[in-house]
């Protein structure tokens, strides 16, 4: 979610194509076997309106320091309007076009800091992302370290990032040490006839000593390991787990007139599995 | 029932921005209605163009056609030649030559559709439009929407393109408007609201576009298709623009129900199509209040609460109507009272007992309003019935109406709806100004509002207003439009006409304002024609206000007009200290104003107003001192405002003094009092008591001792305060009742004297010395004035048997100039 490189886009561009490419011919995987078990979870069970578990979730409040590091436009509340539970078992964060604390945008971005880190396993969502230009909906992780050493020295794992002005795609990432920002190690998943609002998706890393893979619902999109990063391999320690949307940043762009409010990201649940 | 207060609002203020900028709109919604029903028309364009041999049809696959149970799918509609069966007719009044294949500009294989926009008065048809449509329906009902690329000579909006329109019921046409295009090739889609619906469709496409601003230019049209795309977000589907609606109705009203279809694109932006209310299901909570037909149409059957709502493949669609039906429709029983003002005093809007003005119309349908009207008899007298009322405007533009002569405007009106607090009915009046257009910056109008006290429900109520109430109108030379509006749905009118009861007030002063006399020297002058005028003032610099500013000659002399006030300002030319002058002079004259105030402004800003008595048919003068005007900084007067209503007439307005010698031309009388019972500090009358000084070296002022008519007085210049000590021979006054002075000031705002008194130890300090300061603030200045003040005023003097020192006080501080005389205590 922190970007600051002008550089990004070209980075991605590239990938994209030679992605989209790949994707047709890409149809059989062999996945590696391993077996999980359920150690951690939020099915968003509640009535309608209600607030998300505090014991699982806190917020950021705000619109931090340069719009979150990205130049971003939205004030982050913890108000049921932004952050709510649907009463069907369904997290919704709702970003919306309204006057608040100085600023046009008001959305919610949760995490489980202080109260959930993980470090290795499965770590997955099933969504139905929001869409339109400058909206940038992003289920990622931060390293728990990121209070004592700093970002991007803590590492970054951003699961599922998708700008809103293309509804089909999304992007895996990692950000460390030498490797962050416009150098992060990304690659794009997209779909050629489908997007990523219109039904669920699972949205997925598998992560362990020396490897993290990404995956579509049931489809491994990329693996990034230690030889693929140019610094040191920080993904070792406990991450914890953060949902948000943002609108605008210098990573999506900018929300336009024809941009559709409120926009809503509705989350049927967050699992965490270890390893067996 | 609510109107969209945004849209009253400009009504309120500008009603022309209703009537003409919309129009171009509405003759595109009025052709395409036309399309609808026009059939014979097109049928007839039909055959000329087969004669021109536009009409493409293959017919390779007809035997295979004719094999199957059902109608085809092939999704193409232009590719690079017509598909199969498509034909095209032009629109009735369009360019019938508009359309053409293009073989050298294309987006893609060897063709695409080039068509060509006339210029607005070209001979060859207005616009460009037409249908692509098969004599075969086609099964669609596997695709999503209909795409296709486009790019124009220049960047522009096209009118209309969509699909379904087939020349004859067009039951599932879905089209977008104003589709920007420009010199590049992009992709459009035009969603499918709901596709298991079109399984025998044959309209293929259709497009209308009218000159832009005037003139005509060419776009191109390429790779038209159906498909069925994952790309798309899902449709959703509103009627009435999304809003839940209520509307108050009488059985045997009928409203249209509206929808629209929205998908997310691509590109993640929204598009909204307008779609024909053949996709939706309509439902009716209660039919028995209310029904719905299959086309959206509410009628009202009886008294009682309905919802309407709609869905499209049981998919609901946002928002609702809900009808409140009051049941069988109520009407007066009575005709209106019959007007009794004889005709030659009324100019007639519509009554049956005068002959009317010709009438534009009794109402405007504006955009936003949904307001219907019907001309309905009660017993010989014609009436009109307005229903569904949000707001409602009544034109008449040929001629426009001169009420100058008049002063009255009357209306009665009767309602069947209840009557609440909040009921209302506003009345605008419009006037267009002498350009007699609605454009242009001279309109003005005013809305009143009557209030519920003043509405009854189910009896006529006349409504008669002076006209001098429309404040807001600059003028009544020009009016075009009444616009009713308020809380009333359901309102009968009649005998609409502006009369004259006989005292019609005189508007403008028929003689100058008074020539001022004072001396230019006294005078800083803002306007007048008797003095040089401060250079450069602006008398309508842009506050924002509504007032008409003009100059007008009365007897040849300039004055100030002020139509339609509601407030004014004047920028001098530069700023004014003013803290020597004493008066704002100002002659103004209204015949029509409630309510005046005056105000100066110096920087801040910081501005008091001053409130002028009227209306006065004759000329006032009126001379405000400036010490009304607290808290403004009169050594820096930068503004003058007026605020109130009315017409007003101004001239003479300037700053001046009171021509104020320095010094006193003569004594002051003497003292009366015998010597016995007088104890003097000075006076050529007595024997005076010994005094240390009469400027102590503490003091800060200038003292001389001059004589005026061989009369010794003490004069203070500079003065802020002055000690007079005593100290060396204390004086005993307690057998006294009064301090006496005489004072002479040309400039003292304030004047103030303190006795002290030190006390036991006759000393300064020690803990036992008194004072108290007695301060004057309305000191008549250049006289001499007699001060003689009880000793018990001096309330905190409570010993005076060492008196020790009498200190003077001034204001202006530093610069006030006094002449003494006669100080002394007596009993």
């Amino acid at each position: 979610m922190k970007h600051n490189h002008p550089i990004f886009y070209i980075f991605t561009f590239i990938i994209a194509i030679i992605l989209f490419e790949n994707c047709s011919v890409d149809t059989t995987q062999e996945l590696p076997a391993r077996n999980y078990t359920l150690v951690w979870s939020d099915e968003f069970d509640g009535s309608q309106g209600s607030s998300i578990s505090s014991s699982n979730w806190t917020f950021d409040i705000g619109n931090g320091v340069n719009g979150w590091g990205n130049g971003e436009y939205q004030f982050y509340t913890d108000r049921t309007d932004n952050v709510a539970l649907d009463g069907s078992s369904n997290l919704i964060i709702t970003a919306r076009r309204e006057t608040y604390a100085g600023h046009n945008f008001t959305s919610a971005r949760i995490k489980t800091e202080g109260k959930f880190t993980t470090k290795f396993g499965r770590i997955e969502a099933r969504m139905k992302l929001p869409v339109g230009p400058g909206i940038w909906p992003a289920f990622w992780m931060l390293g728990e370290s990121i209070s004592s050493e700093g970002w991007p020295l803590c590492g970054e794992i951003d699961i599922m990032e998708l700008r809103g002005q293309e509804p089909n795609v999304i992007n895996g990432t990692v950000h460390g040490p030498g490797y962050s920002g416009g150098n992060a190690v990304t690659k794009i998943f997209g779909f050629t006839d489908d997007r990523f609002d219109n039904d669920y998706h699972i949205f997925a890393i598998e992560w362990g000593e020396d490897y993290i893979d990404y995956f579509v619902d049931n489809t491994l999109y990329q693996r990034i390991t230690p030889d693929d990063v140019s610094g040191d391999w920080v993904f070792d320690q406990p991450f914890f787990i953060i949902l948000n949307i943002a609108v605008g940043g210098n990573y999506v762009g900018f929300p336009t007139e024809k941009t559709p409010f409120p926009q809503q990201m509705i989350v049927d649940y967050v699992r965490v599995y270890k390893e067996i | 029932m609510k109107s969209n207060p945004n849209i009253m609002n400009k009504l309120g203020e500008s009603p022309s921005s209703h009537i003409f900028k919309n129009t171009s709109f509405y003759h595109h919604l009025n052709e395409l209605k036309s399309w609808r029903f026009s059939y014979f028309q097109y049928k007839f364009i039909l055959n000329s163009l087969v004669l021109f041999g536009l009409i493409l049809t293959g017919c390779e696959r007809d035997e295979e056609d004719l094999m199957r149970a059902s109608f085809p799918s092939n999704p193409d509609v232009f590719i690079d030649e017509f598909s199969q069966g498509l034909n095209y007719a032009a629109f009735g009044g369009s360019d019938v030559k508009a359309f053409d294949v293009d073989n050298k500009t294309f987006y893609k294989g060897t063709t695409s559709m080039k068509i060509e926009v006339p210029d607005k008065d070209a001979p060859t048809g207005a616009y460009a439009g037409g249908v692509y449509f098969t004599s075969t329906g086609r099964d669609l009902s596997s695709y999503n929407a209909l795409t296709f690329w486009a790019k124009a000579s220049k960047s522009a909006n096209i009118d209309i393109i969509g699909f379904g329109n087939d020349l004859g019921a067009n039951k599932y046409q879905a089209s977008i408007s104003n589709v920007p295009v420009n010199s590049n090739w992009q992709k459009y889609y035009i969603i499918i609201p709901n596709p298991q619906l079109l399984t025998n469709e044959r309209g293929m496409f259709f497009f209308s576009e009218a000159p832009e601003s005037d003139r005509g230019y060419t776009f191109w049209i390429d790779e038209v298709k159906f498909e069925n795309l994952g790309t798309l977000g899902a449709n959703k589907f509103s009627i009435m623009g999304g809003q839940d609606i209520v509307r108050q109705l009488e059985t045997g009203s009928t409203l249209q129900v509206y929808g629209e279809a929205k998908a997310n694109l691509p590109t993640g932006i929204d598009q909204v199509v307008q779609c024909t209310n053949s996709y939706f299901s309509f439902t009716s909570s209660n039919p028995s209040v209310a029904t719905v037909d299959a086309n959206g149409l509410i009628k009202v059957m009886d008294k009682g609460t309905a919802v309407i709502t709609a869905s499209v493949n049981e998919v609901n669609a946002i928002g609702s109507v809900t009808i409140e039906s009051s049941g069988a429709p109520v009407t007066p029983e009575n005709s209106a009272p019959i007007p009794m003002v004889p005709a030659d005093k009324v100019i007639s809007v519509f009554s049956n007992a005068y002959t009317n003005v010709p009438v534009d119309f009794f109402n405007g349908y504006w955009q936003f309003s949904t307001t219907q009207l019907n001309d309905i008899n009660i017993n010989g007298d014609d009436i009109k019935r307005y229903s569904q009322l949000n707001f409602v405007g009544i034109q008449f533009t040929s001629p426009t109406i001169d009420a100058t002569s008049m002063n009255r405007f009357h209306i009665d009106v009767w309602t069947p709806d209840n009557i609440s607090s909040s009921s209302e009915l506003k009345l605008l009046l419009v006037d267009v100004g002498a350009d007699l257009s609605f454009e242009g910056n001279d309109n003005s109008s005013h809305e009143i509002t009557i209030p519920a006290s003043q509405l009854t429900k189910e009896s006529w109520i006349s409504i008669d207003l002076p006209l001098s109430s429309f404040s807001g109108l600059a003028s009544r030379k020009h009016l075009a439009q009444i616009v009713i509006s308020g809380s009333l749905p359901n309102l009968f009118v009649d005998n609409i006409y502006f009369y004259n009861d006989g005292v019609v007030p005189i508007e403008s002063p028929s003689t100058a304002a008074p020539t001022p006399s004072r001396s230019a020297t006294d005078v800083i002058s803002v306007f007048s024609d008797a003095y040089n005028n401060i250079t450069g003032t602006d008398f309508n610099p842009n506050w924002g206000q509504a007032t008409q500013v003009s100059q007008v000659n009365i007897q040849n002399n300039a004055t100030l007009k002020y139509s339609g006030l509601n407030y004014q300002g004047v920028q001098l030319g530069s700023s004014q200290d003013v803290s020597n002058m004493q008066y704002l002079h100002i002659d103004y004259w209204t015949s029509t104003s409630s309510l005046l105030n005056v105000y100066l402004i110096s920087p801040g800003p910081k501005e008091t107003p001053y409130s002028l008595q009227v209306p006065s048919s004759t000329w006032q003068s009126i001379d405000i001192p400036l010490s009304a005007f607290t808290n403004v900084n009169l050594s820096e007067i930068i503004q003058l405002k007026f605020d109130g209503n009315g017409t007003i007439f101004l001239d003479n307005i300037y700053f001046y003094k009171n021509n104020v010698s320095n010094e006193p031309t003569g004594p002051a009388s003497d003292p009366a009092l015998p010597q016995a019972d007088v104890i003097s500090l000075f006076s050529e009358k007595y024997a005076n008591v010994p005094v240390d000084t009469w400027r102590t070296d503490w003091s800060a002022a200038n003292l001389e001792s001059i004589s005026i008519s061989g009369n010794e007085v003490k004069k203070y210049t500079s003065l802020d305060f002055v000690g007079i000590e005593t100290v060396m021979n204390q004086i005993d006054v307690s057998g006294m009742s009064y301090f006496s002075m005489d004072v002479w000031s040309p400039n003292a705002d304030k004047f103030g004297i303190k006795i002290v008194d030190f006390g036991a130890d006759g000393a300064f300090g020690g803990g036992d010395d008194v004072e108290h300061q007695i301060d004057f603030s309305s000191l008549s200045k250049g006289q001499w004035v007699h001060l003689d003040i009880p000793l018990t005023d001096f309330a905190g003097l409570i010993t005076k048997q060492h008196i020790a020192q009498i200190i003077l006080v001034g204001q202006p501080t530093g610069a006030t100039t006094v002449y003494i005389d006669n100080v002394y205590f007596h009993k």
